[in-house]
C-alpha cells in the first residue's frame, strides 16, 4: 500500500458551521439504494470487485490459530477456482483486501498466511476495542504490539466520551497519538457511529478523524447496536469529500458490521460510486468489514454461472 | 464461446465497474395495445368507442420514435355522448350511500394494484419518464389516492353534512403527467358521488386504460369516461349541458383563455396552472441535501416543470461547485431502463428547454450542461443556468423542465421578497437548519405548498394547490374534497351567458372617481386570530349601539320596522358568530410516511373586493365583511347602490375601531366599479353579487391575474338564512389554503 497521510493541523472552523439534516439524508438514503440496480454479467463482476473489498473479519471471544488459519486460506482463495474459470476471471488474483482480527490473533494470521504464500495485509483492531473505555497509555501499546507482530492496518475505536462531551480538540490529540504509534501501519479510525448520538457529530468526528492523520474512516466496530447503515455513510462520504475538496487528500471508507447479503454489497459500491466517484472504488480507499458476506457472495456468483442456488457445502468452507 | 464472451464482459466490468442496462420489459404494454389492434378509440360508459371518419394522431415512443399506436381524435359528438353517460350515471352514483361509494373506489384500488405492472410500463414507454420514478411513486400514490378518498366517501355523510356533490365535472390534463394529474382529481370527484368526462391530450394511452380498469369493474361504467381530443374541445366540454364544474390543468395561458372562454358559461372552473417550482437555500442550511432537494425538484423525472433556485451569496460558490458535481453523476436514458434518473419528455418539451437556454445565453446567463447531446437526441441534460438577474426578459417566463436558473439573494428577508416577486404560486421549499428561519419564510411565501428541508413530497391527506397565477384550485386533504361539493340546496348553474356583452366598454359608460389603491393591511394580517375576534366583536358592539339609527335608515328605504329590526339584529350576531369562528384556524395533518406534521394554514387572500347585492343593505354588507375580515384579509366593498347609507354608518364605527386602510368602502357606479376591481392586477379575489352580465364580464376579467371571483350569476341569496348568509362556504372562499411539510428528524 502507498504512504499514509499525514494529517495536517486541527482547524475547527471546518467543523463549527456544518448542519446535517436528518430526514433529508434518510430520503438519500433511500433513494441511492432504489436507483442503481445493477443486473447480469453487471451484478456477477460487481460482486467480484466487492469481493476485493473485503476485510475478512473474526472478531470473537473463541477465535483460535486453527480458524484463523481457514479465514486466512479463504482470504486467499475467497471463490471457488472454477466459478472464477467461468468468468475468465482465474487469472486475476482476486483475493480479499485483508484479514481483520484482535491484537492476539494477529500473529497466528500473519503466520498463515506467510504459508498460504499470500501477501496480503492483517489488520488489527486495537485500542479497547470495541468499546474504548482503557486508559490511553494501554490503548496506544495496543496498537504498538499489534504492530510489532505484523500487523500492517490497525482499526482504531475512538473515545465516544469526547465527541459526546464536544472535546474535538482532545480527540484530534488522542487521534494523532494513535497515528504516531502505528508508525508506517495504516489507520483506520473507528467513529462508532451508533453511539455518536447525531448525525451532525458523525460528520464532525470524521473531520477530525481526518485531520488528526487516519487513512480510513470506519463506521463501527460492528459491536455497537446499530451498525453501518447509509445515512450514516452518506454523511461520512460527503465529511470525505469535503476533506477531499480542501485538502486533495482521498481518504479511504470503511462499512462494518451487518453487512451480509450480497445484494447489499451493491448498493455500498453504489454508494460509493454516486458519492464518491469511481476513483474511490479501489481497496486502497474502500473496504467492508464483514465476516458473512463472502459466503452470500459466492453464491450469487455460483447461481450466475451454473443458474442453479448452491448448497452450503458446494461452496468451501471459511 | 457465449460463456467467453459473457466472461470477456465481466472482466472489462471488472475494472470499469460500470452501469449496466436494467431494461424494463415493456412486453405487457404493447399486449395491451395489441388488444386493441393499435387503435385507441375513447372509453365512454364502460365501453371503447370507435366511430368513424375521425382524425387519428400516432402515438410515438418518445425515444425511438416508433408508432406504437393510433389515437382518434373526438369531435363534438363524441364529447356529447361522454357527458350524456356520465349525466347519466350521475342519478344513480350520488344517491348511493357513501359507503358504497368506499367499496367502489376500494375495488377500483385493487384492480389497479392487480394491473400495476401494464400501468407503469405503458406510462413509461409513451412519456419517455424514468420508469422507477412512475413505478415507485406514481402507480403507489394512485392507490392511496383511491383507498384515501374511499374513507372519505365512507364518512361523508357524517363530515360533510349540510354539502352535495356538484354533478358532471369535465377534466382537461396536460399531456405530461396525465396519469397522475387525473388520478388526483377523479379520485375526490368520485368519492363525494360526481362523475367525471377527461378530455385527455391526443396520444395518451394511461388515462384510457384507466378508464378501461375502472370500467371493468361492471357496476357504474359510466361513472369514469375518457376522451381523447386536442384542447380545442375544453370549451366544447364545459359548454354540454350538465356539466357543473371544469377542472382544468396546464399551462397557464391555456388557462387564462379557457376562463375567457367560460365566462358565463355557467360551469364553475377550477384552474392548476404551470409546472415551476422553487427552492430557498439558507446559509444556515444542510447544502449536501438541499443539492438532492433540486435534484428531487428538477432533475428526477419527478416533477412537470423546472426550477428557479434561491442561493444565499454565502454559500453560493460551495452549492455551485456542489450542484455541478452532482450533475455529473446523474444518468440520462431511455425511462424504461430502472437505473436511469431522467428520461426524455418528447420534441416539444426538448425544443422548449433549448429556446430557453439560448435565450438565457443570448441576455449573458451562464449555463452549466452536465453532459453534452447531439442536436437530434430525443433527450436534453439536466442545466443550470446563473447570472441571470430578475430584470432580463428571460425571467418573466415559467423556467421549463430540466431546468434550474439559480440566483443569489443577501438576506433572507430579500429572498422573500425575491421569491415572491413573480406572479406564480405554486410549490416551494426552504432549506434552513434555524427553526425559526425556516417558520419565517414558510409563512411569508406566498405559495400553496411550502416543504421545509425537503422537496416534492406528496400524499393524498395533504391539499395541494397553489395561488395566484397558478390558480386556486386543490387536489388533496379537505380542500380537494370542496372542489367538487356544494352547500345542499344550492341551484344547479345554467349558462347565463348574454351574447350582446361587451367586454370593452361594460362599465366604462359612466366616468366616475377611481376607488384608491387599498393599502395592505399588514398590521392585521400579524394579528393573532383572537385578537381579530376581539375586534369583530367590538364592531359587533358599536352595531348595537348604533341599532336606532340603522333601523330608521332602513325604514327610510322602505323596510318595514320589524324586518329592519331583525336585519340590524342578525347582522350584529354575524359580526359576533364570525368572530367566534376566527379562532379555529388551521389543523394538523396525519400523513403516513412523513414523520412530522404537516401544517393546513389558512391564510389571508390579501385584497379582497366585494361588490354587495342590492337587497339586504346592511346584512349582506355584513354577512359578507365579517368572514373576509375574520380571515384577515383586506377589503374593498361596494354596498348596494340603492341604498348604502347603513353601510356608510358601520364605516363610521370601523374608523375608529380598525387600522386605517384595513376596510375601503367606495360608492358609485357599481358597474363602472366592478370594472376597476375585476381588472385590477393587485386585487386578490372579488366577491361578486348583481346583475348577470356583471357576473359575466368579472368571470371574464379574472383571467387578467387569474382571481378567485364568485358570482352569483344573477341569482338573489337568501343572507337572513344561516345556510346561504353565513355558511362554511364563505368561510372557505374568504382564506387560501397553505399546506406547509415539517419533517422531523435528528
Amino acid at each position: 500500500m502507498s504512504a499514509h497521510q499525514r494529517g495536517m493541523e486541527l482547524d475547527l472552523s471546518w467543523i463549527s458551521k456544518i448542519q446535517v439534516n436528518q430526514p433529508a439524508v434518510l430520503r438519500r438514503a433511500e433513494q441511492i439504494q432504489a436507483r442503481r440496480p445493477v443486473k447480469k454479467e453487471w451484478q456477477a463482476a460487481w460482486l467480484l470487485k466487492a469481493v476485493t473489498f473485503i476485510d475478512l473479519t473474526t472478531l470473537s471471544g473463541d477465535d483460535t490459530s486453527s480458524n484463523i488459519q481457514r479465514l486466512c486460506y479463504k482470504a486467499k482463495y475467497p471463490i471457488r477456482e472454477d466459478l472464477l474459470k467461468a468468468l475468465n476471471m482465474h487469472d486475476k488474483g482476486i483475493t480479499t483486501a485483508a484479514i481483520c482480527v484482535y491484537p492476539a490473533r494477529v500473529c497466528d494470521a500473519v503466520k498463515a498466511l506467510k504459508a498460504a504464500g499470500c501477501d496480503i495485509p492483517v489488520a488489527s483492531v486495537a485500542t479497547g476495542f470495541p468499546a474504548g473505555q482503557t486508559h490511553l497509555k494501554t490503548r496506544l501499546e495496543e496498537i504498538r504490539l499489534a504492530v510489532e507482530d505484523g500487523a500492517s492496518e490497525i482499526d482504531v475505536v475512538i473515545n465516544r466520551t469526547l465527541v459526546l462531551t464536544g472535546q474535538w480538540e482532545a480527540l484530534y490529540d488522542e487521534i494523532r497519538q494513535f497515528r504516531k504509534a502505528c508508525g508506517e501501519a495504516h489507520l483506520k479510525t473507528i467513529l462508532a457511529t451508533g453511539e455518536l448520538g447525531s448525525l451532525t457529530n458523525v460528520y464532525k468526528a470524521s473531520m477530525i478523524a481526518m485531520m488528526a492523520g487516519s487513512d480510513f474512516i470506519k463506521t463501527s466496530t460492528g459491536k455497537e447496536t446499530v451498525n453501518a447503515t447509509f445515512p450514516v455513510a452518506i454523511v461520512m462520504l460527503r465529511a470525505i469529500r469535503d476533506f477531499f475538496w480542501k485538502t486533495g487528500n482521498k481518504i479511504g471508507f470503511k462499512p462494518a458490521g451487518g453487512i451480509r447479503s450480497a445484494k447489499d454489497s451493491l448498493a455500498w459500491l453504489s454508494l460509493i460510486k454516486e458519492e464518491l466517484g469511481d476513483e474511490w472504488l479501489k481497496p486502497e480507499l474502500f473496504r467492508i468489514g464483514a465476516s458473512t458476506l463472502l459466503a452470500d457472495i459466492e453464491r450469487q456468483i455460483y447461481h450466475h454461472v451454473t443458474g442453479r442456488y448452491a448448497a452450503y457445502h458446494d461452496l468451501p468452507m471459511s | 464461446m457465449a460463456a467467453t464472451r459473457a466472461g470477456a464482459r465481466a472482466c472489462e466490468i471488472f475494472t470499469t465497474l460500470e452501469y449496466g442496462p436494467v431494461p424494463e420489459s415493456h412486453a405487457c404494454a404493447l399486449a395491451w395495445l395489441d388488444t386493441q389492434d393499435r387503435h385507441l378509440g375513447h372509453y365512454v360508459n364502460g365501453q371503447w368507442l370507435k366511430p368513424e371518419h375521425r382524425s387519428s394522431v400516432p402515438c410515438q415512443d418518445p425515444i425511438t420514435g416508433e408508432n406504437l399506436a393510433s389515437c382518434l381524435q373526438a369531435q363534438t359528438e363524441d364529447v356529447a355522448g361522454a357527458v350524456e353517460a356520465a349525466r347519466t350515471s350521475l342519478e344513480n352514483w350520488s344517491t348511493q350511500p357513501g359507503a358504497f361509494r368506499a367499496q367502489h373506489l376500494t375495488r377500483l384500488a385493487k384492480m389497479i394494484q392487480k394491473h400495476q405492472r401494464l400501468l407503469w410500463t405503458l406510462e413509461s414507454l409513451v412519456t419517455g419518464r424514468a420508469i422507477r420514478e412512475v413505478r415507485d411513486r406514481d402507480v403507489p400514490l394512485a392507490q392511496q389516492l383511491l383507498q384515501h378518498h374511499a374513507v372519505q366517501a365512507h364518512t361523508q355523510e357524517e363530515a360533510l353534512a349540510g354539502w352535495e356533490p356538484l354533478g358532471v365535472i369535465g377534466l382537461i390534463l396536460p399531456p405530461t403527467f396525465c396519469f397522475l394529474e387525473m388520478m388526483q382529481r377523479i379520485c375526490p370527484a368520485l368519492a363525494v358521488g360526481c362523475t367525471v368526462v377527461v378530455l385527455v391530450p391526443p396520444a395518451s394511452p394511461t388515462p384510457l386504460l384507466v378508464a378501461q380498469l375502472a370500467g371493468e369493474l361492471g357496476q357504474f361504467p359510466g361513472i369514469l369516461n375518457v376522451i381523447s381530443g386536442p384542447a380545442s374541445l375544453g370549451p366544447v366540454l364545459a359548454s354540454q349541458p350538465g356539466v357543473q364544474k371544469v377542472a382544468f390543468c396546464g399551462t397557464i395561458e391555456d388557462g387564462r383563455a379557457l376562463r375567457r372562454a367560460l365566462a358565463g358559461q355557467g360551469p364553475e372552473l377550477g384552474l392548476a396552472l404551470g409546472a415551476e417550482s422553487l427552492l430557498l437555500l439558507m446559509e444556515t442550511a444542510d447544502v449536501d441535501s438541499a443539492v438532492e432537494g433540486v435534484v428531487d425538484a428538477a432533475w428526477s423525472d419527478r416533477s412537470p416543470g423546472g426550477l428557479r433556485l434561491l442561493i444565499q451569496e454565502s454559500v453560493w460558490d460551495e452549492t455551485m461547485r456542489r450542484l455541478q458535481a452532482r450533475m455529473g453523476r446523474l444518468r440520462g436514458g431511455r425511462g424504461l431502463d430502472g437505473a436511469v434518473d431522467m428520461g426524455a419528455r418528447g420534441a416539444a418539451a426538448r425544443d422548449l428547454a433549448q429556446r430557453y437556454v439560448r435565450e438565457a445565453q443570448s441576455q449573458g446567463a451562464q449555463v452549466f450542461q452536465a453532459g453534452s447531446m447531439p442536436p437530434d437526441s430525443p433527450f436534453f441534460p439536466p442545466s443550470l443556468v446563473s447570472d441571470l438577474p430578475p430584470a432580463s426578459p428571460c425571467t418573466q417566463a415559467e423556467v421549463p423542465w430540466p431546468l434550474v436558473v439559480a440566483s443569489p439573494f443577501r438576506t433572507a428577508k430579500e429572498a422573500l421578497a425575491m421569491a415572491n416577486w413573480t406572479p406564480r404560486g405554486g410549490s416551494a421549499s426552504v432549506w434552513s437548519e434555524r427553526l425559526g428561519q425556516a417558520l419565517e419564510l414558510a409563512y411569508g411565501l406566498q405559495m400553496g405548498t411550502v416543504w421545509i428541508n425537503a422537496h416534492g413530497l406528496r400524499d393524498p391527506a395533504v391539499p395541494t394547490g397553489g395561488c395566484k397565477e397558478s390558480g386556486s384550485s386543490w387536489h388533496g386533504g379537505p380542500d380537494g374534497l370542496y372542489e367538487y361539493l356544494r352547500p345542499s340546496g344550492t341551484p344547479t348553474q345554467l349558462p347565463y351567458l348574454s351574447e350582446n356583452l361587451n367586454y370593452d366598454t361594460f362599465g366604462l359608460a359612466v366616468p366616475s372617481t377611481l376607488p384608491a389603491g387599498p393599502e395592505t393591511g399588514l398590521s392585521w394580517v400579524g394579528q393573532s386570530p383572537g385578537a381579530r375576534a376581539a375586534l369583530l366583536w367590538a364592531l359587533a358592539a358599536a352595531l348595537q349601539r348604533r341599532e336606532s339609527t340603522l333601523v330608521s335608515r332602513l325604514e327610510r328605504h322602505g323596510v318595514e320596522l320589524k324586518v329592519a329590526k331583525a336585519e340590524v339584529e342578525l347582522s350584529v350576531r354575524r359580526l359576533r358568530a364570525w368572530g367566534a369562528r376566527v379562532q379555529a384556524q388551521g389543523c394538523t395533518l396525519q400523513v403516513a410516511e412523513l414523520k412530522g406534521p404537516v401544517l393546513r394554514l389558512q391564510e389571508p387572500l390579501g385584497v379582497l373586493a366585494i361588490v354587495c347585492p342590492e337587497e339586504w343593505p346592511l346584512l349582506a354588507f355584513v354577512s359578507l365583511l365579517a368572514p373576509a375580515l375574520a380571515h384577515g384579509n383586506t377589503v374593498v366593498l361596494v354596498p348596494s347602490g340603492a341604498c348604502p347609507i347603513p353601510a356608510l354608518e358601520v364605516c363610521q364605527d370601523m374608523a375608529t375601531l380598525l387600522p386605517g386602510g384595513l376596510v375601503n368602502v367606495v360608492t358609485g357606479d357599481r358597474d363602472h366599479l366592478t370594472r376597476c376591481l375585476a381588472l385590477h392586477q393587485d386585487i386578490q379575489a372579488l366577491w361578486y353579487f348583481g346583475s348577470a352580465q356583471g357576473s359575466q364580464f368579472v368571470e371574464w376579467a379574472s383571467a387578467g391575474n387569474l382571481k378567485p371571483v364568485w358570482v352569483n350569476r344573477g341569482c338573489p341569496r337568501a343572507w337572513d338564512q344561516d345556510a346561504e348568509g353565513a355558511g362554511p362556504e364563505l368561510g372557505l372562499r374568504a382564506a387560501r389554503t397553505k399546506a406547509l411539510w415539517l419533517p422531523m428528524g435528528d
